[in-house]
């Protein structure tokens, strides 16, 4: 009887959680805490934009799940320390833009990330869950000849429609700058891609 | 293309069930039960600390020095067994120095204000004290009495015999009596030599008969350095075997602890002992000095230019007009000195070449703090592609969970 009665009230929480907006789902985190029925919530939420950013920052499938699950791992470690300054949707995807960046270091110590890597445009069409779009695949292989910094201006501008604010938040960095750097990437961008075709 | 109004979609699409399997995988890892009403809270405290059982006391061990002075310090490692008592113990540090031996005049030290030889009471140890420690007790007084009479020896000229067996200087001497007169015996004398150098260390061997009837005799022989303890007895062998007689080998050997207050043959001795001559023999140096003269010779022959060649070119010049004359359209300007490769960067260093052009690249650093038009401004100069205002570097930092 009294399980029955802990799952029904599992389920009505977890219902409320959804119902949440960003917001409130900031300010419950703050306010009471990280719960699990949270957490999952979050996880739930935010898991495919994280995946899908963590895969266009490196390319592999693997790499971008370690990455995902290293992001959501420090999510549950940290989310005490989230203080509510920011967006919840930004703080998560810092945590995951510096999940991938070590995962990069950790492939190669000596990267250096104002130059591009071409090299990285042959693991594209060699691994997991690709659409099949052969526009947005040469889009893929562009990006490769993008320094790290236009890139990720670029993909989280462009693929996950975050407003220059939130990731000038995220990167640290003005949104003047952000916008040039945008600009470039693009115009590199269409560059390559008449390049490609 | 314009990547603006043609929006592509993303590259990758994956499917609902890896999203799943995903999730229940790193709630897995978390050890998070959805169904469980209460769920673990996130473990932020890290490690806990291991319980020290017992502190050993490291009080008085000095760090490891960091440079290597000339007075290096020695030590045995501390042994860190600690025993019954609880103490761990430390051997003494020791110093030793890396320089050279100095030099200190004995003959300057005066005897009487040194006073070694009493203050530190030295007491010598025969080789008889080693094979018979039980009866040392006993026979104290007469190995004493034996020690005294064998240095009155010593001081006295003692003739030594070499032995073609051994290729040693063998000194014989029977003494029959305690009282009695010394008789020194001969055997096969090849030749005879003085000891007359006393400071050499010896060993010297007696043989004390014993008997009721017939007179005490002791035959020291000198053994050379070189002779080990093993090869002793063939030197302590009686010489008269049918005898038998209770024998007593008495050692007198001069310990390197004995102090010597003579002057030594120099007037500087060194502290730290003699010193051992070079393994390498003379003439390698010779030969090395040889060679190297040999070695100039060559060089110098070398580095001289060729005397057959420069008169080959002297007598070809003589042989040849010095003048050439050119032709008269040529113009006859004198020729440039600088060389084909300094010619072509010589308009460069002259500066014929448009100067360079830094790109018009800058950081904004502060953008937060810009005045609106500044920023307009900025903003206009970039959209004309006048400058390029680039990112700043702080984007790879250490993420701060508290400053968001």
């Amino acid at each position: 009887m009294s399980v029955n009665t802990a799952n029904a009230k599992n389920m009505s929480e977890t219902q409320r959680l959804q119902n949440l907006s960003e917001d409130e789902l900031s300010v419950e985190l703050v306010s009471t805490g990280v719960t699990a029925s949270l957490f999952v919530e979050i996880s739930r939420r935010y898991q495919q934009q994280i995946y899908y950013h963590c895969r266009n920052l490196l390319l592999s499938h693997d790499d971008a799940d370690d990455a995902a699950q290293n992001t959501f791992i420090k999510v549950w470690q940290n989310a005490n320390q989230f203080k509510g300054d920011s967006r919840l949707r930004t703080w998560v995807y810092r945590i995951a833009t510096n999940e991938s960046i070590n995962l990069i270091r950790k492939r190669k110590p000596t990267i250096d990330f104002d130059e591009a890597q071409p090299e990285m445009a042959d693991m594209i069409t060699e691994d997991l869950y690709l659409s099949g779009d052969d526009i947005a695949l040469k889009l893929q292989k562009a990006l490769c000849y993008l320094p790290f910094k236009q890139k990720l201006v670029f993909t989280l501008r462009y693929f996950e429609d975050l407003s220059y604010e939130e990731i000038a938040v995220l990167t640290s960095t003005s949104e003047g700058s952000l916008k040039a750097s945008y600009h470039h990437a693009v115009k590199k961008l269409e560059i390559y891609l008449s390049v490609l075709r | 293309m314009d990547l603006e109004n043609e929006k592509i979609g993303p590259a990758y699409n994956a499917p609902d069930s890896y999203f799943k399997e995903s999730e229940s995988r790193l709630l897995q890892r978390l050890g998070i039960d959805i169904n469980s009403p209460e769920a673990p809270a996130p473990k932020t405290e890290g490690i806990p600390p291991i319980e020290v059982l017992m502190k050993v006391d490291t009080s008085g061990i000095q760090k490891r020095a960091r440079k290597q002075d000339p007075l290096t310090s020695k030590s045995v490692g501390v042994d860190k067994d600690v025993d019954s008592f609880g103490k761990v113990e430390i051997a003494p540090l020791t110093f030793t120095t890396n320089e050279n031996p100095e030099w200190v005049n004995f003959s300057a030290i005066s005897e009487e204000t040194t006073g070694l030889g009493e203050s530190l009471n030295i007491t010598k140890v025969t080789y008889g004290d080693l094979l018979n420690p039980l009866t040392e007790s006993a026979q104290s007084d007469s190995i004493e009495s034996e020690i005294v009479r064998v240095e009155t020896i010593e001081a006295a000229s003692i003739i030594t015999e070499s032995r073609e067996f051994a290729a040693v200087d063998v000194a014989s001497t029977i003494i029959e009596d305690e009282t009695a007169i010394e008789e020194v015996v001969l055997e096969e004398v090849v030749s005879e030599t003085e000891v007359s150098e006393p400071q050499e260390e010896f060993v010297a061997e007696s043989i004390v008969e014993e008997e009721s009837t017939t007179p005490e005799s002791i035959i020291i022989h000198e053994v050379p350095e070189s002779v080990g303890l093993d090869e002793l007895e063939s030197y302590i062998a009686p010489i008269n075997a049918p005898k038998a007689p209770i024998v007593e080998e008495v050692i007198v050997e001069e310990e390197p602890q004995t102090i010597n207050l003579e002057a030594p043959p120099t007037a500087f001795a060194p502290i730290a002992g003699r010193q051992k001559e070079s393994a390498t023999p003379g003439w390698l140096g010779i030969a090395a000095s040889l060679a190297a003269i040999v070695a100039a010779y060559f060089i110098w022959n070398a580095i001289q230019p060729p005397k057959v060649e420069e008169a080959m070119a002297t007598e070809l010049q003589q042989d040849e007009p010095t003048l050439i004359e050119s032709p008269l359209d040529e113009p006859n300007s004198p020729k440039d000195t600088i060389p084909d490769g300094l010619q072509l960067v010589e308009p460069l260093i002259m500066g014929e070449m448009p100067k360079y052009k830094e790109p018009n690249v800058y950081s904004i650093i502060d953008a937060k703090e810009m005045p609106p038009r500044t920023k307009r401004a900025l903003q206009d100069l970039e959209d004309n592609g006048l400058v390029t205002f680039d990112m700043e570097d702080e984007m790879f930092e250490e993420l701060d969970f508290e400053s968001l």
